[in-house]
C-alpha cells in the first residue's frame, strides 16, 4: 500500500510539475523515489506543521497542487484550524496525507496514535475524507484526490493487512462504497474502512457467511443513496473502524440510518479511550477489542438479537 | 484602465479614518483601535507599492497584501473604498443582516487575501505565496501585516524560520507594533523583548520606522526592497493603537468599545481636521 502511494505520487508529480510534496520532516524512506524523480518538487517544511499547512494554502493560491504529508496525529489533528481556515474555506486543492493512522505506532503511545482524526475533520465543509483499505484503493484514492481539485484528507492506516480487492476497482471506487464480499440476500451487512476491511471480511468468511462486506473508502462525500440501499437490503449492520466509534464510520452510518432507514447497527471501534499499554500492533488491537477473536462474540451476540 | 491609483491616487489618511468610523458606527462594532494603528501603513502600500493590474483586486500577477491581523480589516475596507472596490452602500450597510463584509478578514471578499482573525494564520499563507511566486519566477511581492500581539502565536516563528531558510526575499513582514494586545500591553501580557534583534537573528533584513509617518514608511519599504541578497524583509512599525482620535489613542478600551452618537461626532471632527499628529 505504501508502495502504491509512492508510485501514485511520483506519477502525478512527473505528469504535473505543479504537484509539490510538503513534509513535516517525516517519511524517511517513503519518499526516496519521489526525491530521486522529482527533487525540485520536494519541500521539507521542517517540524512546523501549522506553518506547513498555511504555506500549502499560499502555494495553492499560486496554482500549485500541494500534497502535505505528516503522521495523522499531526496532519490533520494538530492543524485542524489551518485546514479549516486556510484550505477548506477557500476550497483550495490541497491533499492532506495522514500516515500511521490508528495504532500503527503501537509502541510509541498516545502522541503518535490517532483514533480521532476522522472525527476532527468530518464536519469541515468542502473537505473530502478518504480511507483506502489496500493498494488498489490507495491508487484510486490518489487519482481521485488529484482530480477533485479541492481539499482532501487521505487517511493512511496499517499498510500490510493484505489485499481487499483482487483487481483494480472502478475509478470512482463505486462512490466510495465498494462491495468486497457478496452475502446472502437479506443477510447482515459489514461496513468497514481502512485496515478493518480485512478483519470484516475474515469474520464473514469464517463465521458469518451470509454477511456482505463493504469497504467504505470515501467517507465524505459518500453516496448516501447507495448506503441507504445497503441498509434497506440488510437485516442488521455492523461497522468496523480503527477509529473511535464517535465521529467516524460508525457515526456516519448510524446518522444516515436514523434519518433514512432505521436499522440496528453495532459499531466496532475504539470506545472513547486512549491506549493503556504499548506493544505490537496486534496487541493494541486486542487491548481495544478490535482483533478478530475479541470482536467475533460481540458480533455474534448482536446478530442473534441479544 | 491602467493601474494609476497605485502611484498617484492621493487621499488624506483622515479620509480612511472617517470611513472606518462610519463603518464602526453603522455596524455598532469594535476593533477601531486595531484599524487606526495601521492606517498609514496600508495607505502607503495601496498608494505606492501594491500592484493590481487594471486595478482589479483578483488580477493575475498582483502583489499580495495579507492582513494576518484580521482585526484591522476596517482599515483595509477603507483603502478598498478608495480603490473603488467597495461602495458607499458597503460602508453604510456594514454588519447589516446579509452583509458580505465581516468583522474580520474573509478571503471570499475580492481584495482580501486571507481569512484571518484567528491569529498566526495569514503569515504562513503569505510565506507560501512568496515561495510560489519565486518558484514561478514572477516579481510578485507579498506584504504580511501582523500585530505585535499576534506574534505570540507559534506559527509566526515557524514561518519566519521557513522564510529565511528558503530565501524568500519577495516577502515583507510588517509588524504593527502598537504595544497593545487584547488584555493589556504586550509588555504586561507576553513581553516581546528586542523585536528587531529577534527578527534579525531569524535571518530577516529589518528596518524600524514610525508607522504613522507616510514618507518614512515609503522610504523604509523602498530601502528594504533595495537591500541585496535573499533575506526576507521585516518592517517594524512603531504605531499608536487608536491613532488619530485623541480619546482613543493608547486606550485599549477601543479594542472593544462601540461608538455612541456623541463620541462618533467628536471622533469624526478630529479625523476630518487632523488635530492629532
Amino acid at each position: 500500500m505504501r508502495q502504491a502511494f509512492s508510485d501514485a505520487l511520483v506519477k502525478l508529480a512527473t505528469q504535473d510539475p505543479n504537484v509539490l510534496l510538503l513534509t513535516g520532516d517525516h517519511g524517511y524512506a517513503l519518499f526516496d523515489a519521489f526525491r530521486r524523480e522529482c527533487p525540485t518538487q520536494y519541500i521539507n517544511a521542517g517540524v512546523a506543521e501549522q506553518n506547513m499547512v498555511g504555506m500549502a494554502a499560499g502555494l495553492a493560491r499560486l496554482g500549485y497542487r500541494p500534497f502535505v504529508y505528516g503522521l495523522s496525529a499531526f496532519v490533520p489533528v494538530r492543524v485542524v484550524e489551518q485546514i479549516k481556515l486556510d484550505i477548506a474555506h477557500d476550497q483550495l486543492p490541497v491533499v492532506l496525507l495522514g500516515d500511521g493512522a490508528g495504532f500503527v505506532y503501537s509502541h510509541l503511545g498516545t502522541s503518535h496514535q490517532s483514533t480521532e482524526d476522522i472525527a476532527c475533520v468530518r464536519a469541515i465543509p468542502h473537505l473530502a475524507v478518504y480511507s483506502p483499505a489496500d493498494r488498489f484503493e490507495m491508487t484510486r484514492c490518489m487519482e481521485l484526490a488529484y482530480a477533485r481539485k479541492g481539499a482532501v484528507y487521505l487517511r493512511m492506516g496499517k499498510a500490510d493487512r493484505g489485499g481487499v480487492h483482487t483487481q483494480m476497482p472502478a475509478p470512482d471506487l463505486q462512490g466510495g462504497l465498494c462491495q468486497v464480499r457478496l452475502g446472502k440476500a437479506g443477510g447482515p451487512a459489514f461496513l468497514a474502512t481502512g485496515s478493518m476491511v480485512c478483519t470484516a471480511r475474515q469474520l464473514a468468511d469464517t463465521q458469518v457467511p451470509e454477511a456482505s462486506v463493504w469497504s467504505v473508502s470515501c467517507l465524505k462525500p459518500l453516496q448516501q443513496d447507495r448506503l441507504v440501499s445497503i441498509l434497506r437490503a440488510s437485516s442488521r449492520v455492523v461497522t468496523f473502524e480503527e477509529h473511535d466509534v464517535a465521529g467516524g464510520l460508525g457515526s456516519l452510518v448510524t446518522e444516515t440510518a436514523c434519518e433514512h432507514w432505521p436499522t440496528r447497527v453495532l459499531r466496532i471501534g475504539v470506545q472513547d479511550r486512549f491506549s493503556e499499554c504499548c506493544g505490537t500492533y496486534d496487541y493494541l488491537l486486542k487491548e481495544h477489542g478490535l482483533d478478530l477473536a475479541s470482536l467475533t462474540p460481540r458480533v455474534h451476540r448482536f446478530l442473534k438479537g441479544e | 484602465m491602467s493601474d494609476s491609483r497605485a502611484s498617484s491616487h492621493a487621499y488624506p489618511v483622515g479620509r480612511l479614518r472617517r470611513t472606518v468610523l462610519e463603518m464602526a458606527y453603522a455596524g455598532s462594532t469594535v476593533h477601531i483601535g486595531c484599524a487606526f494603528s495601521i492606517i498609514e501603513l496600508l495607505a502607503v502600500l495601496y498608494r505606492r507599492f501594491l500592484r493590481y493590474p487594471d486595478n482589479h483586486p483578483d488580477a493575475e500577477g498582483r502583489d499580495f497584501l495579507v492582513l494576518s491581523k484580521g482585526h484591522g480589516v476596517m482599515a483595509q475596507y477603507a483603502c478598498m473604498v478608495e480603490r473603488g472596490w467597495l461602495g458607499p452602500e458597503d460602508v453604510s450597510n456594514y454588519f447589516k443582516d446579509g452583509s458580505h463584509l465581516k468583522g474580520l478578514s474573509d478571503s471570499r471578499v475580492p481584495g482580501l487575501e486571507v481569512t484571518s482573525g484567528s491569529l498566526g494564520h495569514g503569515f504562513s499563507v503569505g510565506v507560501g505565496m512568496a515561495m510560489g511566486a519565486l518558484r514561478r519566477g514572477t516579481d510578485q511581492k507579498v506584504y504580511a501585516v501582523v500585530g505585535d500581539g499576534e506574534i505570540n502565536e507559534g506559527p509566526i516563528w515557524e514561518g519566519a524560520l521557513v522564510a529565511a531558510h528558503h530565501g524568500l526575499h519577495n516577502l515583507m513582514l510588517i509588524v504593527d507594533k502598537n504595544g497593545f494586545q487584547a488584555m493589556g500591553t504586550t509588555d504586561e501580557v507576553l513581553a516581546l523583548g528586542d523585536l528587531d534583534a529577534k527578527l534579525a537573528s531569524f535571518g530577516f533584513d529589518t528596518v524600524t520606522v514610525n508607522g504613522h509617518d507616510e514618507a518614512a514608511i515609503e522610504a523604509a519599504i523602498t530601502t528594504l526592497w533595495q537591500r541585496p541578497g535573499s533575506k526576507p524583509k521585516a518592517l517594524i512599525a512603531n504605531t499608536v493603537k487608536g491613532k488619530g482620535v485623541s480619546f482613543m489613542e493608547n486606550d485599549n478600551r477601543w479594542h472593544y468599545t462601540r461608538l455612541d452618537a456623541a463620541r462618533y461626532a467628536a471622533a469624526l471632527a478630529e479625523v476630518d481636521s487632523g488635530v492629532t499628529s
